[in-house]
């Protein structure tokens, strides 16, 4: 069963230069208890559809079609009043640089304190204990609940985010980019604090991250974005170890594996389209090797044959002859 | 009373590093670890309060004049953002003259030194970028104008601070295998100033790791990688995901977080994170010492 269901789902955002559509058509579940992890390069549209399901979209953003299925209830059309019952109590949101959540003139405590009473209803003496046992739950000493931000390392500031996130148990933990900006010391402990409380308290997280060893260190599924679109989604060890879309296969050549040595990294020759006018057929046709006349004019639905492992592309039927072709380099060298 | 003084901080301290002809030498460590100010340090980008850096034979520190102009032709710096390296309002073949004009090379040389290192850097020729600007190119590609800038005076030697940070990875890949191709053709002395192990290791023959200021550890790439003798590489090594999830879910072997460094522990500056340590440990700071030919470590303990 799942806790949020995302289907078909576009996003626009009005620009001077005209309309760009960031996300054109997304479709994936989150399942209940369950890590998801949200993955692609900049611009493919992640951090709108995590904007999107937190019902915090930039102004100029417009839901243009599509639902979002949250514990049985559509989520696009809320209000905002709705959408702040929701928050916090039902879904909470970690952003990438945990400044973002902390406001830096209040004390730690005090801004935990605050989501306490204001939006779980915690009278004062509830909402300090509160804070003790979530600041124990994600590793830190209580006594630096009365510490400002900025007495805080990195690491901390970020255990101090998820603490206020899962202040009023959430269902859905939506966490962007958690780790990115912090030492790869640190970034493992705070993605082991991050799955050992989500198996605890049998939540869900979107997990939306550019890098697919942390995919692969703490999700259970994978859902992997381009240029604004699902192009493959499935079980994490499935997903990376037989990719199934090209751009999937593109991306794990890409990218340096500390256990395998000597191989050769392979870069995805060009670039993503431009959202503005995006190309007929599919998007990643212009860098794709395994093109086809096809791929040029119709896009490619998610083949739903395999319905634990979707891909959008043509050629999923022929994916282990190409997994075979895209591990050689040459197949990527353009001429 | 209340004039107090700053607080010292050594951001390097002790360092002691050689780095021969034609060598790449990967710099790793965290943030606040030196690597950055080493880095700068070794172009004379910053003088160091004691200590000396020679560079083919001569001391650079307190160089002036047309010596160290002399020496900013040999030893170049490529910037850790494409974006902000190059100025908005120059075309591309301005921000690649710059350098040349700087250095007072002859004008009727520079378009063909400017075609050498594009070429290098796998760019179309100058006649399809020339009358550019930077916000018209992809990060990719201006992460090789960055690259091919450092490159139009054939310097010797080569100091990279995270130059694919802020790349996406389809495009990273390309600008690392770019930098192989320079360090092999070139035979340029580098250093790759990187948190990242991985790239460390696709681009440096030899690495060496910082921690607080100084390097714990020092040998060639793979073996540090492949068996780490100082703890703390060891802690480093073993954090790093991998894209499958055939991986170590194993508690790391290191304790706390990095001290204050204006306040660094007595001794070995690694002990109290250290699982190992011992009341040496507390007393002594350990020395970098040959531990096997060509690997160095800081450590009591091995």
């Amino acid at each position: 069963m799942s806790l949020l269901a995302i289907q078909d789902l576009e996003i626009t955002y009005r620009t001077q230069r005209g309309i760009c559509r960031a996300v054109d058509g997304a479709t994936f579940e989150v399942p209940a208890g369950a890590v998801v992890g949200l993955v692609g390069e900049s611009g493919c549209g992640k951090t709108t559809v995590a904007r999107a399901i937190t019902g915090v979209l930039a102004r100029n953003a417009e839901i243009a079609a599509g639902r979002m299925i949250f514990a049985g209830r559509d989520l696009v059309g809320l209000d905002r009043r709705a959408y702040n019952d929701l928050r916090w109590r039902d879904i909470a949101f970690i952003p990438q640089s945990a400044m973002n959540s902390l406001d830096p003139v209040y004390r730690v405590g005090t801004q935990i304190a605050e989501v306490l009473t204001i939006r779980g209803g915690f009278d004062r003496a509830r909402a300090g204990r509160r804070a003790v046992e979530l600041f124990e739950m994600v590793g830190l000493n209580p006594q630096r609940l009365s510490d400002y931000p900025h007495q805080f390392s990195g690491g901390m500031r970020q255990r101090a985010a998820i603490a206020l996130a899962l202040a009023l148990n959430p269902k859905l933990v939506i966490a962007d980019e958690p780790v990115t900006a912090l030492d790869v010391i640190v970034q493992r402990q705070v993605l082991d604090t991050i799955r050992d409380l989500q198996r605890r308290l049998g939540i869900s997280v979107i997990l939306v991250t550019h890098d697919i060893s942390v995919v692969a260190y703490v999700c259970d599924y994978v859902v992997v974005m381009y240029a604004g679109q699902v192009v493959e989604a499935g079980a994490t060890d499935a997903v990376l170890s037989r990719p199934r879309h090209p751009y999937t296969m593109g991306l794990y050549n890409a990218f340096p594996d500390l256990q395998r040595s000597g191989d050769l990294l392979v870069p995805i020759e060009g670039s993503p389209p431009d959202l503005f006018e995006p190309p007929e057929g599919c998007r990643f046709a212009p860098r794709c090797p395994f093109v086809l006349d096809r791929c040029q004019t119709a896009s490619p639905p998610l083949d739903r044959t395999d319905t634990r492992h979707l891909s959008a592309c043509w050629r999923t039927a022929e994916a282990s002859e190409l997994r075979n072709r895209a591990r050689e380099a040459s197949t990527w060298l353009h001429s | 009373m209340l004039a107090g003084r700053h607080p010292v901080l050594h951001a390097v301290d002790g360092v002691d590093l050689t780095i021969r002809k034609g060598e790449t030498v990967g710099l790793l460590g965290e943030s606040g670890c030196g690597k950055t100010t080493t880095g700068r340090l070794i172009l004379r980008l910053e003088e160091p309060t004691t200590g000396t850096i020679r560079f083919d034979g001569t001391d650079i520190v307190g160089l002036k004049g047309p010596a160290l102009r002399a020496f900013r032709r040999r030893a170049q710096l490529v910037f850790q953002n494409p974006f902000d390296a190059l100025n908005p309002r120059f075309t591309i073949l301005r921000a690649l003259a710059e350098p040349l004009v700087n250095a007072g090379i002859d004008r009727a040389e520079h378009r063909a030194r400017i075609e050498r290192a594009l070429s290098r850097v796998h760019l179309p020729g100058l006649d399809r970028i020339a009358e550019r600007f930077p916000h018209q190119l992809s990060g990719g590609q201006l992460q090789r104008i960055v690259l091919a800038r450092a490159l139009v005076l054939e310097p010797e030697f080569l100091v990279a601070d995270e130059p694919v940070s802020m790349l996406d990875v389809s495009v990273r890949a390309g600008v690392l295998n770019v930098m192989r191709e320079v360090r092999d053709a070139m035979g340029l002395a580098a250093v790759y100033i990187s948190h990242d192990l991985a790239l460390v290791r696709y681009v440096c023959e030899r690495t060496l790791v910082m921690y607080l200021g100084r390097v714990v550890e020092d040998g060639p790439t793979e073996a540090v990688v492949r068996d780490p003798q100082h703890p703390y590489s060891r802690a480093l090594v073993k954090a790093v995901p991998v894209p499958h999830v055939d991986q170590s879910h194993d508690p790391l072997p290191i304790i706390g977080s990095v001290p204050d460094a204006r306040d660094p522990p007595s001794g070995c500056r690694f002990r109290d994170r250290c699982p190992s340590a011992v009341a040496r440990c507390a007393e002594e700071s350990p020395a970098l010492r040959e531990i096997a030919p060509g690997r160095r470590a800081a450590c009591h303990l091995i």
